[in-house]
């Protein structure tokens, strides 16, 4: 379960304050999929930052299966987001030096896990997100959605509870879209939590619950 | 490990041209280190082996010189030369006039070191080492004993001295006083140099032609090696007592030689490391710089590698491996280089100046080239990868 409590973030701009999130309490139960929606700049983001461990809060507390995570080191975030979060972002983010299989099973090299069985848990995954053909390609030689769908097999590669997307349609075309969609409610079907921030209403009414923010403020 | 070489191989090879450039800024670094101590050493050893071909000859000069220099503080006498004769182990010694002359030559007038020596002591002084010139078939003669007014000059005087070569049989004014050369004696370059630059006479001309009766120095030959350094300090006692002045005498075995020598070549080796260090800062720069650029294009890598569980640790054993595999390919480049560039520099002083400095390359001296390379290379990588580490994973994530 992911809970927020007075969760603030105010980020410094030339003097002035500004609250990226104002005292956000929201509640996430295991194996709900959620949309965040909301206009650009109302902090719906930072708040996916945030439940992702990228981000330390200014004040309040996020707290993931119980721990409040205001509170850990760097080494400890780092450790969670390994074991319990998938990453998708707009951009793909894939590390464009290493072809399909190597970026999936990266995460899997920063958990220590040997080479053999990295590669063949990795290839797995790419063959699930239906990639098994294009094991060997950088992302430079891959479509948009391609991409999307290695970046997909990365986030799963650990098995995290929590699949995290930030616009993960944002950068496809509407099929494309969709068909990334259906694959992160196929992993919201399978138990994971899957929480995505979206402009996309279409895209959000996907979701079982809709979060709107504005403002910095979680208005349900 | 394998992968995260394999990461860091990518990450060189995405960026050849400044990798390269960084890997050549370190070759170069080591290379010059390597080169010139292995050369340092190659000339030690050569000027070493000179003086151990001479390791029987005691020098005895006035003044307690240091070696190297040649402030004369007075002169030997004959009773002097007869009393060191009279020393037990002394094998030979020989009287040597030395003083600056105006040498005439052609209508060119020059200021050479003019030797008066008996003809029958060079060779005791010098060894067999010093042949006679060819001269276009005139060899030339040695020095006698009756000769008068007869010079055997050194290799240079005959060469680059004067406008026109001298050859055998060539009329010299020395002094305002004309003198045959009879011989010109090979060349001999090293520590020897002194005799290519020198003119020789017979004592008797030397006194009697030039006014040159003051004995400049006493070159000693021992039977025993094992006996140089008791006899040189009985011969400084000696002349001393003769002179009733303290430290008048300076004699010096070879074997002391050999010592100042390696002083001397410590102290060059140390300003031979500090320069060629210079090179190895720019190259800890280069590296750094490297490194800094890299951290900074690869930001959102970071960042997405933070994002998706890298812990601090990891990004910075990434960078640092990186620094590592840069430096290590330079410092080996560099030893290579090295290896080649002390071996062509040898050859092309051999050529150019016939003295033989062999470029003497120490396995340890490699060793510990690349020790500096790794060293430099992690030093100035902890820097940038300290920073890669640090960064906050979503400012990272959200840069480029």
């Amino acid at each position: 379960m992911i809970r927020t409590e007075h969760l603030t973030k105010i980020y410094r701009m030339g003097g002035a304050e500004v609250y990226a999130l104002h005292d956000v309490n929201l509640e996430i139960q295991d194996g709900e999929f959620v949309a965040i929606v909301g206009p650009s700049g109302s902090g719906k983001s930072t708040l996916l930052n945030m439940i992702g461990c990228l981000d330390k809060p200014t004040s309040g507390s996020v707290f993931i299966d119980g721990v409040d995570t205001a509170w850990l080191s760097d080494n400890e975030l780092a450790e969670i987001r390994r074991e319990k979060i998938g990453f998708v972002f707009q951009q793909y983010n894939l590390v464009h030096t290493l072809n399909a299989l190597e970026n999936v099973a990266l995460p899997l090299f920063f958990a220590g896990m040997k080479r053999e069985m990295r590669m063949e848990m990795a290839k797995e995954k790419l063959e699930s997100v239906g990639l098994g053909d294009r094991l060997y390609h950088k992302p430079s030689e891959l479509s948009g959605g391609q991409q999307q769908r290695v970046a997909i097999a990365r986030a799963l590669a650990n098995d995290p509870e929590i699949i995290i997307g930030d616009e993960p349609t944002g950068n496809v075309d509407t099929t494309t879209g969709n068909a990334i969609m259906d694959m992160l409610e196929g992993l919201n079907k399978e138990g994971r939590t899957v929480i995505v921030v979206t402009h996309n209403i279409e895209i959000a009414a996907r979701a079982g619950i809709r979060k709107r923010m504005r403002d910095g403020r979680v208005r349900d | 490990m394998k992968d995260a070489f394999l990461l860091v191989y990518r990450s060189i090879k995405e960026r050849k041209a400044r990798s390269t450039l960084t890997i050549l800024g370190i070759t170069v670094g080591i290379g010059a280190v390597i080169a010139l101590i292995s050369l340092g050493f190659g000339m030690q050893a050569s000027i070493t082996e000179q003086l151990i071909e001479m390791a029987d000859v005691i020098m005895v000069t006035p003044g307690s010189a240091e070696f190297g220099s040649w402030g004369v503080v007075g002169s030997f006498t004959d009773r002097d030369l007869a009393d060191v004769r009279r020393i037990g182990g002394v094998k030979d010694a020989v009287a040597m006039r030395g003083e600056m002359e105006d040498v005439e030559f052609r209508g060119e007038k020059l200021r050479i070191q003019v030797v008066g020596i008996d003809p029958r002591d060079i060779g005791a002084v010098f060894g067999t080492a010093i042949a006679l010139q060819e001269d276009e078939g005139i060899a030339g003669r040695d020095l006698r004993e009756n000769d008068r007014r007869a010079c055997q000059i050194g290799y240079s005087i005959a060469t680059d001295y004067f406008g026109e070569e001298i050859r055998v049989n060539d009329r010299l004014s020395i002094n305002g006083s004309k003198f045959r050369v009879v011989g010109i004696l090979a060349k001999q370059g090293g520590f020897r140099s002194e005799v290519d630059t020198s003119i020789y006479v017979t004592t008797r001309d030397s006194i009697t032609m030039l006014d040159n009766k003051d004995i400049s120095t006493i070159f000693v030959r021992v039977w025993d090696i094992g006996d140089a350094e008791r006899i040189a300090n009985e011969i400084e006692a000696r002349i001393d007592e003769n002179h009733k002045l303290d430290d008048f005498t300076s004699a010096m075995t070879m074997s002391g030689a050999i010592e100042q020598l390696g002083t001397i070549f410590g102290l060059l080796q140390v300003v031979l490391i500090a320069l060629s260090s210079i090179s190895l800062l720019v190259a800890a720069m280069g590296i750094m710089n490297t490194m800094l650029m890299a951290v900074m294009e690869r930001t959102h890598e970071i960042g997405v590698m933070k994002a998706i569980g890298a812990k601090n640790r990891n990004i910075l054993t990434l960078f640092l491996l990186e620094a590592s595999v840069v430096s290590v390919i330079g410092g080996v480049c560099g030893c290579m280089l090295g290896v080649i560039a002390a071996r062509a520099i040898s050859f092309g002083i051999q050529t150019a100046f016939t003295v033989e400095i062999a470029a003497i390359v120490k396995p340890e001296v490699l060793l510990g080239g690349l020790a500096v390379a790794i060293l430099v290379g992690i030093l100035s990588g902890l820097y940038p990868a300290r920073k890669a580490a640090k960064m906050s994973p979503v400012e990272a994530v959200r840069y480029g």
